[in-house]
C-alpha cells in the first residue's frame, strides 16, 4: 500500500518536474525568439511576402462597375 | 464673324486689376470691395456706395515672393493673388471680403489680413466668413447670419455702408442687370452655329466681374445688341462644341487655346464662369433681401465642396443637363494643380460622365496661367479627333 | 581554429560588463544602431536593456501583449466564432492580413532605449491603443457580409469617416449602437505599424486618374475603397469635412464605392464665432436622426450622459498629465506615446479599455513624482511638435531622443479636443458637443483662422519647450499655405525649429533616413552640438515597417 502510495507520489513529482522542465524550456526557447527577433525575422522574410503576393493576385471588384444614381431615403427630402 | 465693337476695350480691362474702370469707381467715391469666390455674394459688395472686384492676377506666370510664402506646393491661382498683392497690385481695395472656402486662396486671404503692410491702403480691412457645405435649411440659415455679421455688419460698421434692405434691393436691381445681359448673350451659345466664341463669352463675363457694374453695363447692353444681328460664319469654324467645367479659370486665353484646337466652348461652369455667377436673383414672396441672396448663392452653386449626398451625385447630372442644354458634344474637366475638390471630383467625373450619361470627357490638369501649352494643345487635339470620330460612327 | 586573443580579453573589463549586463548600458554607450539588419529595419537581437528592464519587456510587453492580443480577439469577437472570423478577415483584407501581424515590432521601434517607468507607462499606452484597435478589427469582421458576418449586428452599425468624433454614437450604445471609423483600422493604424500596406492604397486611386498632388492620406482613404477593401460592415455611413479640401473630395470617393446611404456632417471652418455653434449643433442633431433612421435606435439622453462624464475623466487626467510634462521633469510618456495615445481615444470615444489604462498609468506618474524620478535624463533640448506629423515614422521621438536628447514633451494634435462637455442640461452638452466637433485635428490649429496655427509660441511657453520640430507636410495645402510666416516668426522669435518633410503615410516621397539627415544636419551645423548615440546618425532602414 504505502509502496502504491509512494510510486503515485513519484509519478507526481516527475510530472510537475517535467512540467516545470517543459515550462522553463518554453520559457527560454521563446525568450530565444524574442531576444533574437525571430518573431520579426518569420513576419518579414515569410509571412508578409506570402501574404502580399496572395492579397496582390486576389481578385477584386472593378469600381467602374459601382452605380452612381441617388439613394432615395426620408432624410435626403 | 465680324469683330464685337467693345471687345479689345474688354480685353484692356483685363489686362490689370487696378482697370481703368476700377479707379473711375473709386474717383466716383465708391468703396472698392475685392472678393476671390463665388460664395462671397458679389451682390451685397455692390451696395450704394460700393464696388465688388473679383480678384485676379492676369500675367503672373511666376509667384517667387508669394512661393517663399506658401511654397511651391500650392495653388498657382492663390499664391498668383498673394504675389500679385506684394507687388502692390491690390492696394487699390478698401477691404477683402473673404471665405474659407477653399485652402489656398483662404490661405491668400489671411495673409492679407496677417501682413500689416501687404496692402498699402490705409483703411484697408479683411472680414472671414464661413460657408457651409450643405444646402438645407440649416446652411441657408448659417450663411444667412453669416452674411449679416461679417459682411452687411462689418461694412456698416467699419465703412458706413448702407446695408438696408432698401439698399440690398437696389444691388439686386444693377447685378439682376447684369446677369441677364450676360445670360442673354450666353444663350447665344446654344445656336447649331453659335454667333459669339467661348472666348468672346469669356471676356465678357469676367468684365462684368472685375469692373464696376454701374460704368460697364451699358456697354454690355451694346455688345447684347450687337449680337442679335451678328451673322456667323456660313462654314462653322469649328470641329466639335464642348462644355468647360472644373475648377478656377479666369484666363480667356485658355479658352482660346481650346477652340484653336477645333472645339468650341458653348458652356462654362467652372469658377470664375457664368453659368452659376450670372443667374437671375429670385426675392420669393416674404423673403426679406438678404435671405433671397443667401438662399441664391448656396442653392446656385455647383461647387465641388458640396458634401450632401444627393448634391455630390446631382451635379454629374447637372452638367450633363448643361452639356445637353448647350449642345455640347462632349465635355472638358478641368482642374488647377493642386486644387484639391476639382482633383477627386474631376476623377469620378471623367468616369460617370462617359458611363452614365453618355459624354466624352477630356480630363486635364492646367496651371493658372497656361504658358507652356504644347502638352495641352496635344490633349485637346486628340480629344477633338476622337470625338469627332465618335460622331461619324453615329451618323454611320 | 583561430587563436583566442588574450591580449583583447585582457583588455575587457569585466567589472563594467557584469554591471552593463546587470543595469543596462549607459545613455551613450549603447550604440542602438548597430543592432539593425540593414534595410529592413529587423534587430540583430533585441535590445540587452539590464536584467530588470529586458526581463519587464519580455514578460511584461512582448510575452504579455502577444498573449493579451489572442484574449482581445477571444473575448471582443465573443468567443472561437470571433476567432473564425479573424481568420477570414485576415485571409481577406490587405490591411489586416499584411498588416497587424507586425504589431510587435512597432512595440520596439517606440520604446527602443527606454527604461524603468518610461518604459512601462510608456508600453501602457500601446497596449490601449491595440486593444482599441482589436476591438475594432473584431467589430469589422464580426459585422461583414463580405466574410459572412452577422447581419443583425450590422444593421445597428454605423460607419463613419475616421474623423468623425466617436462620441456620436454614445446615446445608441446601451441598444447595441456602435461605431465604425472606416479608415481609421484599414488606413490611419496602419501607417504606423507596418507602412508597406498603405502605398498600394495610394496607388490604386492614382491607377483611376487622382494626380499625385492631393494630401496622401485622403488619397489613401479614397484608395481603401477604391480597391475595395473596406468591410460591408455598416449599413450607412456619416461623413465629415475633417478638415480640408482633400476630405471632401475623398467622401466623393467613398460615397460611390461604398453606394450606401450617407449623411454629411460637415463643421464650420471659421468656428471663432459663438454664432456659428447652432449650425454644428443642429447638423449633429439631423446626424443622429439620420441614423436613428437608418438603425432603429432611439435616442437616450442618459446614455450620452453616462459617456461623456466619463470622456471628461479621461480629459482631466489628461490635463494633469500635460501639467506633469509641463512643470516636471517626471513625465514618464514618451513622445510617440503620448501623441498616438492621445490623438486615438480622443477622435475613438470613450470606451472601457482606456481607463485600465489611464488607471495604470497614473499609478506609473504617481511614483516618478513622488520619487522625483528623472524619465528622460539626458534631455538637452525639450521639444515641441507642431502640425501634422508623418504617420510612417511616428517613432521618430524615440530616435530623436536616443540620438540627440530631443525629448518631445508634446505636440499639436494632443492639444485638440480640450474641452470638458457640460451634461446639465441637452441644449449645454449640445453645443460643447458641436464646439468639441470643431476642435478635432486640423481644424483646431490648422485651418479656421492663422491665429490658431500661431497658439505654437503659446504653448512652447506653457510647456516649457525650447526647440520646434514643424512638419512639413509636403501636401498638406492649409500648412504649406503658410510656411514663410512660419520662417519669418521662427526668425523673429529666435526659435530653434527644425522643418520636417514628409507626406504622411507616403514614405518614398521623404524616406525616414532623410528626415534623420535634416535634424543631424541641424543639430551638428546650427546647434553645434555631438549625438549620444552615433550609431543612430545614419543607417538603412528603407524597406523596413
Amino acid at each position: 500500500m504505502k509502496k502504491k502510495a509512494k510510486k503515485k507520489k513519484n509519478k507526481a513529482v516527475r510530472f510537475v518536474k517535467k512540467t516545470l522542465g517543459i515550462a522553463a524550456l518554453a520559457y527560454a526557447g521563446l525568450f530565444c525568439v524574442f531576444y533574437y527577433d525571430l518573431d520579426g525575422k518569420l513576419l518579414y522574410y515569410v509571412v508578409e511576402p506570402f501574404m502580399k503576393n496572395h492579397f496582390d493576385n486576389m481578385e477584386r471588384r472593378d469600381p467602374h462597375t459601382v452605380p452612381y444614381e441617388q439613394i432615395d431615403s426620408e432624410y435626403m427630402k | 464673324m465680324r469683330d464685337l465693337k467693345h471687345l479689345i476695350y474688354f480685353e484692356d480691362l483685363l489686362q490689370e486689376a487696378n482697370n481703368e474702370l476700377v479707379r473711375k469707381g473709386k474717383e466716383d467715391g465708391n468703396l472698392c470691395l475685392g472678393y476671390t469666390c463665388y460664395f462671397m455674394p458679389e451682390v451685397l459688395l455692390d451696395l450704394p456706395g460700393c464696388f465688388a472686384v473679383r480678384l485676379r492676377a492676369p500675367k503672373c506666370t511666376s509667384p517667387d515672393m508669394a512661393s517663399y510664402y506658401m511654397s511651391g506646393r500650392t495653388c498657382h491661382y492663390g499664391r498668383s493673388l498673394l504675389e500679385r498683392a506684394l507687388e502692390g497690385g491690390f492696394n487699390f481695395i478698401d477691404a477683402q471680403l473673404a471665405t474659407e472656402t477653399c485652402t489656398v486662396t483662404c490661405r491668400f486671404q489671411e495673409h492679407l489680413e496677417y501682413m500689416d503692410d501687404v496692402i498699402n491702403n490705409a483703411t484697408f480691412k479683411t472680414s472671414f466668413t464661413d460657408v457651409p457645405f450643405k444646402k438645407n435649411a440649416n446652411s441657408i440659415d448659417h450663411y444667412r447670419k453669416q452674411l449679416k455679421i461679417k459682411v452687411l455688419d462689418f461694412l456698416a460698421k467699419e465703412y458706413g455702408v448702407d446695408t438696408s434692405d432698401e439698399a440690398i434691393l437696389k444691388a439686386i436691381k444693377i447685378n439682376n442687370e447684369v446677369n441677364d445681359i450676360i445670360t442673354e448673350i450666353g444663350n447665344f451659345r446654344k445656336l447649331d452655329n453659335p454667333t459669339i466664341t467661348g472666348y468672346e463669352f469669356s471676356v465678357i463675363t469676367l468684365v462684368s466681374m472685375v469692373c464696376p457694374k454701374y460704368l460697364i453695363v451699358d456697354k454690355l447692353r451694346e455688345t447684347l445688341e450687337e449680337l442679335r444681328t451678328r451673322e456667323p460664319d456660313d462654314k462653322p469654324n469649328f470641329k466639335i462644341k464642348v462644355l468647360l467645367a472644373g475648377s478656377e479659370n479666369d484666363d480667356p486665353d485658355f479658352i482660346k487655346l481650346i477652340e484653336g484646337c477645333g472645339a468650341l466652348v458653348v458652356a462654362d461652369r467652372h469658377c470664375y464662369g457664368s453659368l452659376e455667377a450670372r443667374q437671375h436673383i429670385d426675392i420669393r414672396e416674404g423673403e426679406d433681401p438678404l435671405t433671397a441672396v443667401a438662399r441664391h448663392y448656396l442653392l446656385t452653386s455647383q461647387c465641388a465642396r458640396f458634401m450632401e449626398q444627393k448634391e455630390m451625385r446631382h451635379r454629374k447630372k447637372v452638367l450633363a443637363d448643361y452639356a445637353k442644354e448647350y449642345n455640347a458634344d462632349g465635355i472638358i474637366v478641368e482642374s488647377n494643380k493642386f486644387c484639391e475638390y476639382w482633383s477627386f471630383e474631376r476623377m469620378i467625373d471623367t468616369i460617370v460622365l462617359p458611363r452614365d450619361f453618355g459624354y466624352p470627357v477630356c480630363s486635364i490638369e492646367k496651371e493658372y496661367i497656361n504658358t507652356a501649352s504644347g502638352q495641352l494643345r496635344t490633349r485637346f487635339q486628340a480629344f477633338v479627333e476622337s470625338v469627332e470620330l465618335k460622331k461619324i460612327q453615329e451618323d454611320k | 581554429m583561430k587563436k583566442p586573443d588574450l591580449k583583447k580579453l585582457k583588455e575587457v573589463d569585466f567589472k563594467k560588463a557584469a554591471k552593463d549586463f546587470v543595469y543596462g548600458k549607459p545613455h551613450g554607450e549603447r550604440r542602438l544602431g548597430d543592432l539593425y539588419i540593414p534595410k529592413t529595419g529587423l534587430y540583430k537581437h533585441r535590445e540587452w536593456r539590464g536584467i530588470k528592464d529586458t526581463m519587464y519587456y519580455f514578460n511584461n510587453i512582448w510575452l504579455y501583449n502577444y498573449g493579451m492580443i489572442v484574449r482581445d480577439i477571444m473575448v471582443y469577437g465573443g468567443g472561437p466564432k470571433g476567432l473564425i472570423q479573424f481568420l477570414k478577415g485576415t485571409w481577406r483584407y490587405r490591411w489586416m492580413g499584411q498588416t497587424y501581424l507586425t504589431v510587435m515590432h512597432w512595440f520596439d521601434r517606440c520604446l527602443e532605449g527606454m527604461r524603468g517607468e518610461t518604459l512601462a507607462a510608456s508600453a501602457w499606452h500601446f497596449r490601449g491603443i491595440v486593444s482599441a484597435c482589436l476591438y475594432q478589427i473584431t467589430g469589422f469582421f464580426n459585422r461583414d457580409l463580405n466574410i459572412g458576418g452577422d447581419p443583425a449586428l450590422r444593421a445597428k452599425t454605423i460607419g463613419t469617416d475616421e474623423t468623425v468624433w466617436g462620441g456620436v454614437i454614445y446615446p445608441y450604445m446601451d441598444q447595441g449602437g456602435y461605431y465604425l471609423p472606416t479608415q481609421m483600422i484599414p488606413y490611419f493604424v496602419t501607417c504606423h505599424c507596418n507602412n508597406h500596406t498603405v502605398l498600394n492604397y495610394i496607388d490604386a486611386v492614382q491607377a483611376y486618374g487622382l494626380p499625385g498632388d492631393p494630401c496622401p492620406m485622403c488619397q489613401a482613404e479614397a484608395g481603401i475603397y477604391i480597391e475595395d477593401d473596406v468591410p460591408d460592415a455598416y449599413v450607412a455611413m456619416v461623413t465629415t469635412n475633417e478638415a480640408c479640401d482633400s476630405s471632401v473630395g475623398t467622401s466623393v470617393i467613398q460615397d460611390w464605392m461604398m453606394n450606401k446611404p450617407l449623411f454629411a456632417m460637415p463643421q464650420v471652418m471659421q468656428f471663432d464665432d459663438d454664432s456659428v455653434l447652432e449650425n454644428c449643433a443642429k447638423e449633429i442633431e439631423m446626424a443622429w436622426r439620420f441614423m436613428e433612421e437608418q438603425t432603429g435606435l432611439e435616442f437616450h439622453w442618459e446614455e450620452l450622459k453616462k459617456h461623456i462624464e466619463l470622456q471628461n475623466k479621461q480629459n482631466q487626467f489628461e490635463r494633469e498629465k500635460w501639467d506633469v510634462a509641463a512643470n516636471t521633469h517626471s513625465y514618464p510618456i514618451n513622445g510617440v506615446a503620448q501623441a498616438l495615445y492621445r490623438i486615438f481615444y480622443s477622435q475613438y470615444g470613450e470606451r472601457p479599455f482606456w481607463h485600465d489604462v489611464d488607471a495604470k498609468v497614473r499609478k506609473i506618474m504617481e511614483k516618478c513624482v513622488t520619487e522625483d524620478i528623472n524619465t528622460f535624463p539626458m534631455t538637452r533640448h525639450r521639444v515641441i511638435a507642431w502640425s501634422c506629423a508623418p504617420l510612417y515614422y511616428s517613432a521618430w521621438c524615440t530616435w530623436a531622443y536616443n540620438c540627440w536628447g530631443l525629448n518631445t514633451i508634446i505636440n499639436m494634435d494632443s492639444l485638440m479636443f480640450d474641452l470638458d462637455i457640460r451634461t446639465d442640461t441637452y441644449e449645454n452638452c449640445l453645443l460643447d458637443i458641436a464646439k468639441y466637433h470643431e476642435w478635432a485635428p486640423m481644424r483646431r490649429m490648422a485651418v479656421g483662422g492663422l491665429q490658431h496655427i500661431f497658439e505654437l509660441w503659446e504653448n512652447m511657453e506653457k510647456f516649457n519647450c525650447d526647440m520646434v520640430m514643424m512638419y512639413d507636410q509636403l501636401q498638406c495645402k492649409g500648412m504649406q499655405g503658410v510656411v514663410g510666416l512660419f520662417e519669418d516668426e521662427f526668425r523673429a522669435r529666435n526659435i530653434h525649429a527644425i522643418w520636417m518633410p514628409h507626406a504622411l503615410p507616403d514614405k518614398r516621397t521623404v524616406p525616414r533616413s532623410q528626415i534623420r539627415q535634416i535634424i543631424n544636419d541641424y543639430m551638428f551645423t546650427v546647434m553645434g552640438e555631438e549625438p549620444l548615440d552615433p550609431s543612430l546618425l545614419d543607417f538603412d532602414d528603407i524597406d523596413s515597417w
